[in-house]
């Protein structure tokens, strides 16, 4: 069955910062809202929770770490140990430096990597935009009927009230402009 | 929120976001003007110039430079080196000071990587261009192969710098892309459906302003800039690493790393200034880089050129304190030697020139900086020929002193390098945004605020 | 029985491991597996065999290996002994030929003169043979012609002659070869009047007319130095050009080992800054003028005792006190001052003792004064026939052009040189690698000259030639068995059959027999004894012209590895220049580079100075030997490029011929000249110098407080080696930073140099490139520091700058056991292998050249270019067993690593453990002085081991633990005080 949805357009981040909260506090459910730029404070406004990317990128490196330090250690003193300049077979202090790039290397592209994934970014793809300004100047607030209490007057009188400059009534399926 | 309540706003002139958009882009929707194909001309004439020398030099021989049996480098590692440091200030301000939560980073930091990248791509030149099967060069890497398997030697610091600058080159670039995206999608809805659009919503991959991937976003940029930092300073540190496992008296010393850093972001400071200062010019972006950047990265300039001018002083004190006769003459001989003009340019440009910035007036005074800045930037070509060149041309048995002289071919190719790094830059200004958008935006309101509270 | 004999070649190289077996005239046992020597027997034999077979009496061949010979393997070298022709001296030699072709040459152990070494010449001679722009048939008027044509017209004209009585000149260098003086008796007697005459370009021709004055003969007498306790050398240069270097350097260094019964004090007055000069325990600088004053006053010092000179009466005391071991050789071309040297020889005894005279030298053989008469004649177009063989006076002679005045002029020649092209009948002479001839260069040592391939072009011996014009067609090899039957070997009294006597000759390379004593008329002394020659010695600058060692006059100007070795004093190739003293150049305001006109006897000539210290303050030295046609050739040697420059000046040649300054002076050749005037062009010119800084000691400017002189030449003196009995102190363990994981179980090994036996002469050099296939790079190369010379002698000064001691020092790979280069290439291509060997691996190089960049010694060498080797038949003489390294590979010394698999293939194959002595490096087994050992370190019984513990032993740059494989042995000062031990050269 097809919901409403209302979307709330602002000028300013104050404006999407306040309106956010009441609507919380309201009870209202919040679809997304859509920022030119990572507003400040948002986040904890629309109580969303910190990104696990930095588990990720730990792993990644520590992974990329191990291997690396494995794989010299096993070319220079298992595989096929050579003299050089007299050198112990295992330099293990020579074989920092690489490793430790090389870890550098798997943390940053994992990270990208899982960051594209889940965020489902990827070239070429459609983007999903409720209003063409967003990349711009201007913020938008999505909100969606969840059960009989949402009153749509209710919601453009909030939105309004908190300095929506303009607000339209939206199907599901027809989001985007 | 102190710190910033007492200095100026980070854009000067009240400028609305759509304004931000307006000014950041127009540039590029404008037809280049004959500045900029002037510039073009140069700077790729430039490059031509550089590709023929190289071509010329794959096809004859490395002996076309005037490298020798004692002196087996000189131009090349040099202007890898020099390059290097260049890209360093680029991740230092996208990086480090994003660490350090200095928003007025925001104003230069896109250029700054862009130059980053492109300075890296200079110097990734040198490596390859200075073997003399560059045919062969990828045998620096190890792939599995039917010599044996026949690995690489990792207890070689060229292996290790082969990893340094390739890993330094791709998180560069995925830094900066990342901090692309946002502005690639301003741009993609600024323009009307055609090539131009199609091509930025492909590089923007379908970026929508949703706030969820804006919060992973942050998360993301955060963890790169943290990547980044240990990196950039990894980097250089194997790179000096290149003389100092060597056995070269003037090559053979433990403050290369930190020297070398230091002497990095120095240089790559002063050619940021030297960049943004035209930029800034040429492109009408006077509010978003302001006298502000000016003073706080001429102080930059001063801080580590000042790093730089006591590891002077600390090489000359530890040779003398070593009482070892061979280190000790390499010092004397690069003071009072047959190249002791380019020590002294070194000490010039590099320590008594930059004390100039502590002067408030000249600190603030574009042109004044424009030319420190150059001059900071020959300096340290300099600072890496004197310890390459003049360590090698006398070391241990005197049978085998040498002298040395660029050849035409090496100094084309070092104007090359120039031509590429220059014309690259040309066309980032006219295809990209020189200021990350979405990143200003952010940080319009600073100062503001406080101005209104004031009132 | 080939087989057998073909079996034994394996075992040629225990060269000398054995002293007696070397001398032992047993036949050889089959069965217990002949020795070198058997070998040489079956070498020489199979190969006569061969020759016999495959020739009639005219035919000669060489059989192509069609049915592969029984035990001749292909791969597997095979040596011939034969004799060097680079210069008059004869060395005995050892042809290394591999499937058949020529590819180096190596001294003769058992034989007299060459002991086993050989000298630069010698070791380059082999690109002799292979010079693809050497006379390749006869030519008449300038065209090409057959031999019979060429005989024809030579014969016809000679007829006219011998009817007319016309005046038939002969004109050679040095004729030692018995069979070729025979026919040239032959030839010459059909004339009425006719005449031999014979010259060296390098006279020591007042030495012989001395003895013929105080000895009744005139001969040239054998210098023993190995029996010497007192050398008193003056303007003698006798371990770089003077008579026969080779055998004098070996004998010079056996008289001076520091620890055998006696040291031989060695004193060198001269007026420049000559090879033996640079070894000489005691040096007296005198202008060329002072020098036969010199002379007498010893003269008088040594025979009355008196003298005003303190230095003269110390000398002559010295001299005293070793009668009978002393010896005073004299270079000087004045005829009464060698007389008064025969003097004090006379009457110190020295003769019989350190001089022989029954075994008499016939190395120089050249009459200066016939020589003058003849330019005379030639001037005067007296001469109807001059026939000039194997030399080349219209350019090393003064006035030599005359011998276009000549009516008709023959030369035979191997290349198209300065008389030649003057000549109207040219007879294409063979190199000796592939002609037959023979040569006795000391009385009762007759050898042979075997050829090892078919002559390359048309070419015909001298004595072929002769005894064709003689109407005596002959083969050489008939001519000379010939020869050897009636003269040689009745002289021998061997007990043989001749055919055997002969195989055993061709076998060994040489015959000896003895020489009838000459009757020892003690010297005479003149009545009235000549005045010595006056030069005027205020007269402005005295020019001293000299020869370097690997350009002599200037006979291998052709020779690319000679023109490209540096000068072993100057440090300076592809050139010759003007020799000024510091403080004459001082005076002069010139510096080296600074082109100079040199003004003497009408002659003026334009040269570069070079300030060279230890030379005479109002003498200028130029170097003979340059300016040669020949070197015509040079074009386009090394690489071109945009910014190369030429290595020919703009007459087209390599430097400026200075013979046309020579002069001559009461019937001797002279080489120093009076009356120069010399003038400053204004203009510069670019030397090739290898060396730019000339000593130890860094810059006064740049020297930092209480800095030592760098430890790299180290020097101790006699009374300390006795003292220590050569024993060193016992050294504390070197601090190991890591496990010793790195063992060398089966060999390890090393090589130690004698600093005190080395005497720079770069043949070591030479035989380098000779058996590593070291590419020549030119002038301009030189000058940009690239040469590529994997082995350089760097030579040091020290002392007053007038006058100067002296060290050469041969550097090369120390293949250090930590080896900087190894560490820091990223690739693996220089790695160390488990005997101690520093690898490079040519095709896995990229070429970063950053293992140069870390090398102490500065000794690995880079392909900056792809060197041309255009040249197929150059190409004939690169040794197989090396690789030829493409542009951008780094390269440097192996060990000749390639030497020491062979051998240790071959004790393998043995089923015996590889032989001390077995291996010899390139350098080691040509060095004269014997100055260079190789082994095996896991062996405590080897020689290298033996060495490395003497007391002398040290390591150059051991401080920076690099563990270098290679040791040298300290220099020996007799007189120094101990005080002045820390003093480096």
């Amino acid at each position: 069955m097809s919901r409403i949805m209302m979307l709330g357009i602002f000028e300013d981040e104050d404006g999407i910062l306040s309106a956010v909260a009441a609507a919380r506090k309201q009870g209202l459910s919040i679809v997304e809202a859509y920022t030119p730029y990572a507003v400040h404070g948002l986040d904890q406004a629309l109580g969303l929770k910190r990104s696990r990317l930095a588990l990720v990128c730990l792993i990644a490196g520590g992974v990329g770490a191990v291997v690396k330090l494995w794989f010299e250690f096993w070319t220079m003193a298992v595989d096929w140990p050579i003299d050089v300049g007299g050198k112990p077979w295992n330099s293990l202090p020579a074989f920092v430096p690489v490793t430790f790039e090389v870890m550098v290397l798997f943390a940053g592209l994992t990270t990208v990597a899982a960051f594209f994934m889940v965020s489902r970014l990827r070239p070429g793809k459609k983007p999903k935009l409720v209003d063409p300004r967003v990349t711009n100047d201007h913020f938008a607030l999505l909100l969606e009927e969840t059960d009989s209490t949402f009153d749509v007057d209710r919601v453009r009188a909030l939105l309004k009230h908190h300095g929506a400059v303009e607000v339209t009534e939206r199907i599901t399926g027809e989001v985007l402009a | 929120m102190a710190d910033i309540a007492l200095s100026p706003p980070l854009v000067v002139g009240h400028k609305s976001l759509a304004e931000v958009t307006h000014d950041v882009c127009r540039p590029m929707e404008r037809r280049p003007g004959g500045i900029w194909w002037a510039a073009f001309a140069v700077t790729f004439s430039m490059l031509l110039l550089g590709v023929a020398a190289i071509t010329y030099e794959i096809a004859t021989g490395i002996g076309t430079w005037g490298l020798n049996t004692t002196v087996g480098w000189a131009f090349d590692i040099t202007n890898f080196v020099f390059w290097i440091g260049i890209g360093h200030a680029g991740t230092l301000i996208s990086a480090i000071l994003f660490l350090l939560r200095q928003r007025w980073r925001t104003g230069v930091n896109r250029a700054a990587e862009a130059m980053t990248l492109f300075a890296v791509m200079c110097a990734g030149i040198f490596p390859l261009i200075h073997m003399g099967r560059p045919w062969f060069g990828y045998w620096i890497f190890p792939y599995p192969n039917f010599r044996g398997s026949l690995w690489i030697n990792y207890r070689s610091p060229l292996a290790w710098d082969a990893f340094a600058i390739s890993t330094y080159f791709i998180i560069s670039a995925t830094f900066w892309y990342v901090g692309l995206i946002p502005d690639l999608a301003t741009i993609r809805d600024r323009s009307q459906p055609g090539l131009r659009r199609t091509i930025f919503s492909i590089a923007s991959l379908g970026w929508d302003g949703a706030f969820k991937t804006w919060n992973r976003y942050e998360m993301v940029y955060l963890l790169l800039a943290g990547l980044a930092t240990p990196l950039v300073v990894s980097v250089h540190t194997i790179v000096s690493w290149d003389f100092a496992t060597a056995v070269i008296p003037g090559w053979h010393a433990t403050i290369f790393p930190p020297y070398f850093v230091a002497g990095a972001i120095f240089s790559g400071m002063a050619m940021v200034l030297t960049l943004m200062i035209i930029a800034r010019k040429a492109m009408g972006l006077e509010a978003y880089i302001n006298l502000r950047h000016l003073d706080v990265m001429s102080k930059l300039v001063i801080t580590t050129g000042s790093i730089v001018g006591f590891s002077y002083l600390t090489e000359f004190f530890t040779a003398q304190y070593s009482g070892n006769q061979y280190e000790q003459f390499v010092f004397l001989n690069r003071a009072l030697g047959p190249f002791f003009w380019a020590y002294w340019t070194m000490v010039s440009c590099n320590v008594l020139i930059p004390q100039l910035l502590w002067i408030r007036k000249i600190r603030t005074s574009w042109a004044a900086v424009f030319v420190i800045s150059l001059l900071v930037n020959v300096g340290m070509w300099f600072e890496r020929f004197v310890i390459i060149v003049t360590s090698l041309h006398r070391d241990y048995l005197p049978s085998s002193w040498t002298s040395y002289r660029p050849t035409s071919i090496e100094i084309a190719t070092l104007i090359g390098t120039f031509g590429l790094f220059f014309t690259l830059f040309l066309v980032f200004c006219r295809v990209l945004p020189v200021i990350a958008m979405a990143e200003i935006k952010g940080v319009l309101k600073h100062g503001l605020h406080r101005l209104e509270a004031h009132r | 029985m080939s087989d057998k004999y073909w079996r034994s070649l394996e075992d040629w190289r225990n060269v000398s491991e054995t002293g007696d077996a070397e001398f032992s005239e047993t036949p050889i046992d089959i069965e217990a597996g002949p020795d070198r020597r058997g070998f040489l027997k079956a070498a020489g034999f199979s190969f006569g065999a061969a020759m016999l077979a495959g020739c009639g009496r005219t035919v000669q061949k060489i059989e192509p290996n069609l049915q592969q010979p029984e035990g001749f393997i292909p791969g597997r070298p095979v040596y011939y002994a034969s004799t060097c022709g680079g210069c008059s001296a004869g060395c005995g030699t050892l042809v290394k030929v591999r499937d058949g072709r020529p590819i180096k040459l190596e001294g003769n152990p058992s034989h007299q003169v060459s002991g086993g070494g050989l000298c630069a010449v010698g070791q380059a001679s082999i690109l002799g043979l292979y010079d693809s722009r050497r006379i390749a048939h006869p030519m008449v008027d300038g065209k090409a012609a057959s031999w019979a044509q060429a005989d024809a017209f030579v014969q016809d004209r000679l007829e006219q002659a011998r009817r007319a009585g016309g005046a038939v000149r002969l004109l050679t260098g040095t004729v030692h070869s018995p069979t070729e003086s025979a026919w040239i008796g032959h030839f010459l007697g059909s004339f009425r009047n006719a005449r031999h005459i014979e010259y060296d370009a390098l006279s020591a021709s007042a030495i012989l007319d001395a003895h013929e004055r105080t000895h009744g003969a005139r001969i040239l007498p054998r210098y023993r130095f190995d029996k010497a306790g007192v050398i008193v050398g003056i303007d003698a240069d006798f371990l770089g050009t003077w008579i026969s270097p080779v055998e004098f350097a070996r004998e010079y260094a056996a008289a001076r080992d520091p620890l055998g019964s006696q040291y031989a004090w060695h004193t060198q007055v001269e007026s420049r800054m000559s090879l033996t000069g640079t070894k000489a325990d005691h040096r007296v600088v005198l202008g060329p003028a002072d020098l036969a004053g010199f002379v007498s006053d010893l003269h008088d010092a040594v025979i009355k005792g008196g003298s005003n000179r303190p230095e003269v009466l110390q000398i002559a005391q010295r001299l005293r006190d070793a009668r009978g071991r002393g010896l005073v050789v004299c270079g000087l071309q004045d005829v009464a001052a060698q007389a008064l040297v025969n003097g004090i020889n006379e009457a110190l005894g020295n003769y019989g003792a350190t001089i022989e005279t029954d075994r008499a030298s016939r190395q120089r053989r050249g009459d200066d004064r016939a020589l003058e008469n003849l330019l005379a004649e030639l001037r005067g177009g007296a001469v109807d026939v001059l026939i000039v063989a194997g030399a080349n006076p219209a350019f090393d002679l003064p006035g030599g052009e005359a011998v276009a005045k000549a009516k008709l002029l023959i030369v035979h020649a191997q290349r198209m040189d300065e008389t030649a092209a003057k000549a109207q009948a040219v007879c294409a002479a063979p190199d000796v690698l592939e002609s037959w001839g023979d040569v006795e260069p000391v009385e009762g040592t007759a050898c042979i000259v075997q050829p090892c391939l078919q002559p390359l072009f048309q070419t015909r011996p001298l004595v072929e030639t002769l005894a064709a014009w003689s109407g005596k067609p002959g083969v050489a090899l008939d001519l000379i068995r010939d020869q050897w039957r009636q003269e040689i070997f009745p002289k021998a009294k061997s007990n043989l059959a001749f055919e055997e006597f002969w195989e055993r000759s061709l076998q060994d390379g040489f015959a000896q027999y003895t020489p009838a004593a000459r009757a020892r008329t003690a010297a005479r002394r003149e009545s009235e004894p000549e005045p010595l020659q006056k030069m005027d010695p205020q007269d402005g600058f005295h020019l001293a012209l000299y020869a370097k060692p690997a350009l002599l006059e200037g006979r291998h100007a052709y020779n690319p590895w000679l023109q490209e070795v540096p000068d072993p004093v100057t440090k300076i190739a592809w050139d010759n220049y003007a020799c000024l003293a510091p403080g004459a150049a001082a005076k002069l305001g010139v510096a080296t580079g600074d082109v100079l006109g040199i003004q003497c006897g009408g002659q003026d000539i334009e040269l570069p100075a070079l300030v060279q210290p230890g030379q005479h303050e109002n003498t200028v030295a130029v170097a003979l030997g340059y300016g040669s046609q020949l070197s015509g050739r040079f074009a386009k040697v090394g690489p071109q490029w945009l910014e190369g420059r030429p290595t020919l000046n703009e007459r087209g040649l390599v430097g400026v011929n200075a013979a046309p300054l020579l002069g001559f002076d009461r019937g001797s050749l002279q080489y120093f000249r009076s009356g120069v005037k010399l003038s400053k062009t204004g203009t510069t010119m670019a030397l090739a110098c290898t060396q730019e800084h000339q000593t130890v000691s860094v810059p006064e400017r740049l020297k930092p407080a209480g800095a030592k002189i760098r430890p790299i030449i180290q020097e101790t003196t006699l009374v300390q080696i006795r003292e220590s009995g050569d024993r060193r102190a016992k050294e504390s363990p070197r601090p190991e930073l890591w496990p010793p994981d790195h063992p060398y179980p089966v060999h390890h090994w090393a090589m130690v140099v004698d600093l005190n036996a080395c005497n720079g002469c770069s043949a070591c050099i030479v035989a380098c490139q000779a058996e590593n296939n070291i590419p020549v790079v030119g002038k301009d190369e030189m000058r940009r520091k690239r040469e590529m010379h994997w082995m350089r002698i760097d030579r040091y000064y020290s002392g007053a700058l007038d006058s100067p001691r002296v060290a050469h020092q041969p550097m090369f790979c120390q293949q250090c056991d930590h080896a900087p280069c190894e560490t820091v290439c990223p690739v693996l291509a220089t790695v160390h292998s488990d005997e101690g060997l520093n690898q490079q691996i040519y095709n896995r190089c990229v070429g970063t050249r950053y293992c140069a960049n870390n090398c102490p010694y500065k000794v690995r060498r880079f392909n900056w270019f792809n060197y041309v080797r255009e040249d197929r038949m150059a190409n004939l003489a690169l040794n197989p067993d090396v690789t030829v390294r493409s542009r951008g590979v780094m390269e440097k010394c192996t060990f000749c690593v390639q030497r020491i698999q062979e051998a240790k293939i071959e004790s393998k194959r043995l089923g015996r453990p590889v032989r001390d002595g077995e291996i010899q490096t390139a350098c080691q087994q040509t060095c004269p002085a014997k100055a260079i050992v190789f082994g095996d370190l896991d062996d405590p019984h080897s020689e290298v081991s033996r060495l490395m513990a003497s007391g002398r032993r040290y390591r150059v740059l051991e401080e920076i633990n690099v563990r270098p494989g290679v040791g040298y042995l300290k220099i020996v000062r007799p007189d120094a005080p101990a005080g002045e031990e820390k003093e480096n050269g």
